[in-house]
């Protein structure tokens, strides 16, 4: 790419087009677009342009506060960061693994979180764009025009949701920022008062699950043509593989295939992250830019997240889902899907998946009874490593033997994904703004690109609080030559 | 017949002696206290147990009762005296509630909640405070305190072994470690001294087990402090 | 028989109109605010969103009440803030890091610059090393403020975040016209 363009008004004979705010959400960001004198898109990056220090304040705490602060990063996926700190400081605290009790708690707190954050994605931000059409209405494209045209969708999505929050709720305490897991395990069974309640639920979302999976394929095969090219950027891919290469959300080791799917990595311990990984820091955003380090920067970067796992993985060890992973890659044809758009489908089938693991792991009578917590020989260092909804999410820390936190390193998962969306953001724009009059349509088409990764980048800009879109063409000498608003 | 006082109205029987707040708790009436503690003589530092009698503002914890007297104490006037106080209390410190292991359990925070205080309303200080954790069994959050000297006295007068002191006047006020070094690691304390379980907020904490009571347990997850106080350490 | 067209005919009651931001928060707030769950569509009747999670418009216009999560960390955060104040007749401090600075503001007593350069400069396994300076990223501020400090805020919504049942009871109350108070089993700090 032209990573030598500044993304400066200053740029001879270049204009800059911005789209600020993008969102809002763990970071604001923004999209610049460089246009040259008939138009063409020289350079489209997404910034992160908000910086809020997680990583150096968290230094100098106890552990055992820290589960507790790093859940702030995100309040939509808080149960990912608990869970991650979690984890590094089990082996702090030599307790890796962790009592049998605590190990499902989690899984079935992590499960319920994988639920909500993706019905969350589908139905409240993403399926406005697809039911209605990029270039709808912009008045339509919300949650509220969805439940008018399409009540039943509306209220499966918001149920879902419910559901995974309440699987949250019983077991961290509360729906949101909760303090069920610490160091060393869990401080909770789930009382049999919620497990009544979610085994009452749990076949209703089980069918609800498997209807959204219907409903994604559907829209895909309307369009497949358009579905399969919009954004659409070849590249390696990221997750954590379970037992015997299986689809796992709570622990495994890192698998990287690439753009081919062939495997070029396997079995990298969590300990290990960084002898595969490097970031590259770039000076036009806060959030750095990891890729495998054995490939190098250019040839290196990944994708992480749903369609990630689901293709990273050899198969999805519950039913259902593992028949529709067996649909979706029949569609491929034996070629890695790369669409960014596919990755709605994939989120479906894992929402699937996270559902019939909730529906197993009520039958697991370790969720109310058993030793909660365990302890051993304390290290110096833990790594957590973690599948959030949105892709793979790493921390580090070290403790001194005071127990104050004396080293924090997070690579959070939409750091993972930082070139991928980049990468799909100038694919658009040059599919849809290069050489063309500025459009609202092609506003949102950019950040459908961007949405389709990342619930945490596209709340804001869509269900969750639609951020006013300013796109300002301005000449080369600062003269405004276009504006397009969006409220 | 017992002599008696009015307290909101009502009528209150004391001893000679007592004060207004220790005849009122003994009559079930509470009133809002951080520095004050029934095992301890009065120290009338917080003012949270501000009352107000004949028109004058005095603190309950250390006024004693008399015959005839008339007191104010949950009345709009005060309870608004009382949040602004809180309120100083916690933009002088760092109080994060949201990381603190003491939250559900923090008579600050639950204070905060009983005299339904949403907003610290002052500017901030954020002071710098670092903790001191060279301590093998006790970790001190200097942000969260609240100078109600409970520790200096608990380790002065129960413990015998004068741990903590107050140094310092004014906004230069701050708990200190009586050690050459300030560090707790150079002091006698123990993690079942009474100085190390009396802090009313987050400040000496017992390593290792924050966040070990689930959300519904804690102490004030069920109950507001003035029940609570009320049942247990009369 | 009541004639529907009668009906039809009346005025609809005024709808309040709300408008939401995050600054420097997490966006658990307005999560929560989902979490009220299928009473999203009833409130969705009695109230129009602006700027909002739930409905897209044209311009924004003047609103009735202004939710902001967040604390204020940056210029741009500034920025957001004073317009919404302008605009929002009723504006309301949403959760910890608007109300106090939430635990963004624990960096409140570090050097700004040394917590860049510890991120972005010094950490193992960066390439180009470098704190970020792009004119497109917003100035940051050397301290994170709750909003009450830059902007004259109504309410404040306390919790981290206020819990759905919470923020029900509180726009309930404002839609309802009364002063929004919340019970004790809905109070919280964390």
């Amino acid at each position: 790419m032209s990573e030598h363009l500044q993304p400066t008004v200053q740029q001879d004979g270049l204009r800059r087009v911005a789209i600020d705010p993008v969102s809002r959400v763990e970071g604001h960001g923004k999209v610049t677009l460089l246009l040259d004198a008939d138009g063409e898109v020289c350079e489209a990056r997404l910034h992160i342009v908000e910086f809020r220090g997680f990583e150096v304040f968290v230094q100098g705490r106890p552990y055992w506060e820290v589960p507790v602060i790093v859940q702030r990063l995100c309040g939509i996926c808080p149960v990912s960061h608990h869970l991650a700190a979690c984890k590094a400081l089990d082996h702090v605290v030599g307790a890796a693994p962790v009592p049998a009790s605590a190990d499902r708690l989690r899984r079935l707190m992590h499960y319920g979180q994988i639920l909500q954050s993706h019905a969350l994605h589908f139905f409240h931000l993403a399926s406005p764009d697809l039911l209605f059409g990029f270039d709808a209405e912009p008045a339509r494209r919300n949650i509220l025009a969805v439940a008018a045209a399409y009540p039943e969708i509306a209220r499966q999505g918001v149920m879902l949701r419910k559901f995974g929050q309440e699987v949250i709720r019983a077991t961290a305490g509360k729906r949101i920022h909760g303090t069920g897991a610490v160091p060393g395990g869990m401080n909770r069974h789930l009382a049999p008062a919620d497990h009544a309640l979610l085994l009452a639920g749990i076949d209703e979302v089980l069918t609800w699950c498997r209807g959204a999976v219907e409903l994604v394929r559907r829209l895909h095969d309307a369009d497949a043509a358009f579905y399969d090219s919009f954004g659409t950027v070849a590249s390696g891919f990221m997750s954590l593989v379970g037992e015997g290469g299986g689809l796992e959300f709570y622990d495994g080791t890192l698998r990287f295939r690439d753009a081919d799917g062939q495997i070029v990595r396997d079995g990298v311990a969590d300990r290990d992250y960084h002898r595969v990984l490097r970031e590259a820091v770039k000076p036009w955003s806060y959030m750095k830019f990891p890729y495998l380090a054995e490939r190098g920067p250019e040839q290196g970067w990944y994708k992480v997240g749903p369609l990630a796992r689901v293709q990273n993985c050899d198969f999805i060890p519950t039913p259902l889902a593992e028949s529709e992973r067996r649909a979706f890659l029949d569609y491929g044809g034996g070629r890695p899907l790369h669409a960014p758009l596919a990755y709605h489908w994939a989120r479906m089938i894992e929402m699937l998946h996270a559902a019939e693991l909730i529906r197993d792991l009520l039958e697991d009578p370790a969720l109310l009874a058993g030793p909660l917590t365990a302890a051993g020989p304390r290290a110096s260092e833990g790594v957590g490593v973690i599948e959030a909804p949105r892709g793979t999410l790493i921390h580090h820390y070290r403790v001194g033997e005071d127990d104050l936190v004396t080293m924090c390193n997070l690579i959070v998962s939409t750091t993972h994904n930082n070139e991928a969306m980049n990468a799909a953001v100038r694919a658009v724009a040059r599919q849809t703004v290069s050489k063309q009059t500025l459009t609202e349509a092609a506003l949102n088409s950019i950040e459908v690109a961007i949405r389709a990764f990342d619930p945490c980048l596209s709340c804001a800009t869509h269900a969750l609080g639609r951020m006013p879109l300013e796109l300002a063409l301005v000449g080369a000498d600062g003269a405004l030559i276009e504006r397009v608003l969006r409220d | 017949m017992k002599r008696q006082f009015l307290f909101d109205g009502r009528p209150v029987p004391f001893d000679e002696g007592q004060t207004i707040l220790q005849a009122a708790r003994a009559a079930g009436h509470y009133i809002p206290h951080l520095c004050w503690h029934p095992d301890f003589p009065p120290h009338g530092s917080c003012k949270l147990c501000t009352v107000k009698v004949g028109g004058r503002h005095v603190s309950s914890c250390a006024f004693p009762a008399r015959e005839g007297m008339e007191v104010e104490s949950d009345t709009p006037e005060i309870n608004a005296e009382r949040r602004a106080l809180l309120q100083m209390l916690f933009v002088e410190g760092n109080h994060f509630c949201p990381g603190c292991e003491k939250s559900g359990n923090c008579q600050l925070q639950a204070l905060a909640y009983d005299l339904e205080m949403t907003t610290p309303r002052f500017p901030h200080f954020y002071p710098d405070r670092p903790v001191d954790a060279s301590h093998p069994d006790v970790l001190l959050d200097f942000n969260r305190c609240i100078f109600c000297e409970l520790c200096v006295r608990a380790s002065r007068e129960v413990d015998g072994k004068n741990v903590f002191a107050l140094g310092g006047r004014g906004l230069g006020k701050h708990l200190v470690v009586n050690a050459e070094t300030g560090r707790l690691a150079d002091t006698t304390l123990a993690a079942d001294d009474l100085a190390a379980n009396i802090c009313p907020v987050g400040v000496i904490l017992k390593k290792r087990v924050g966040f070990a009571v689930p959300i519904g347990e804690r102490t004030y997850d069920a109950e507001p402090i003035h029940v609570h106080a009320m049942e247990r350490d009369t | 028989m009541t004639e529907p067209s009668a009906q039809e005919k009346r005025p609809e009651p005024a709808r309040l109109r709300i408008a939401t931001a995050s600054l420097a928060g997490c966006f658990g707030c307005h999560m929560s605010l989902l979490d009220i769950d299928e009473r999203i569509f009833e409130l969705a009747a009695k109230v129009e969103f602006d700027r909002s999670p739930l409905t897209d418009i044209k311009h924004c216009g003047p609103c009735d009440i202004g939710l902001i999560e967040g604390g204020v960390c940056n210029a741009e955060n500034v920025h957001v803030l004073r317009e919404f104040r302008r605009n929002c007749k009723t504006l309301v401090a949403v959760g910890a890091c608007a109300i106090n600075g939430g635990l963004p503001a624990q960096r409140n007593h570090l050097d700004v610059g040394a917590c860049l350069q510890e991120v972005y400069c010094y950490r193992e396994g960066l390439d180009g090393a470098g704190v970020p300076d792009d004119p497109e990223l917003p100035l940051l501020l050397d301290k994170v403020r709750p909003i009450h400090e830059v902007v004259r805020v109504d309410y404040f919504l306390p919790g981290c975040p206020p819990s759905g049942d919470a923020i029900w009871k509180f726009l309930s109350d404002l839609v309802a016209g009364r002063t929004p108070r919340l019970p004790y089993a809905l109070m919280h700090f964390d």
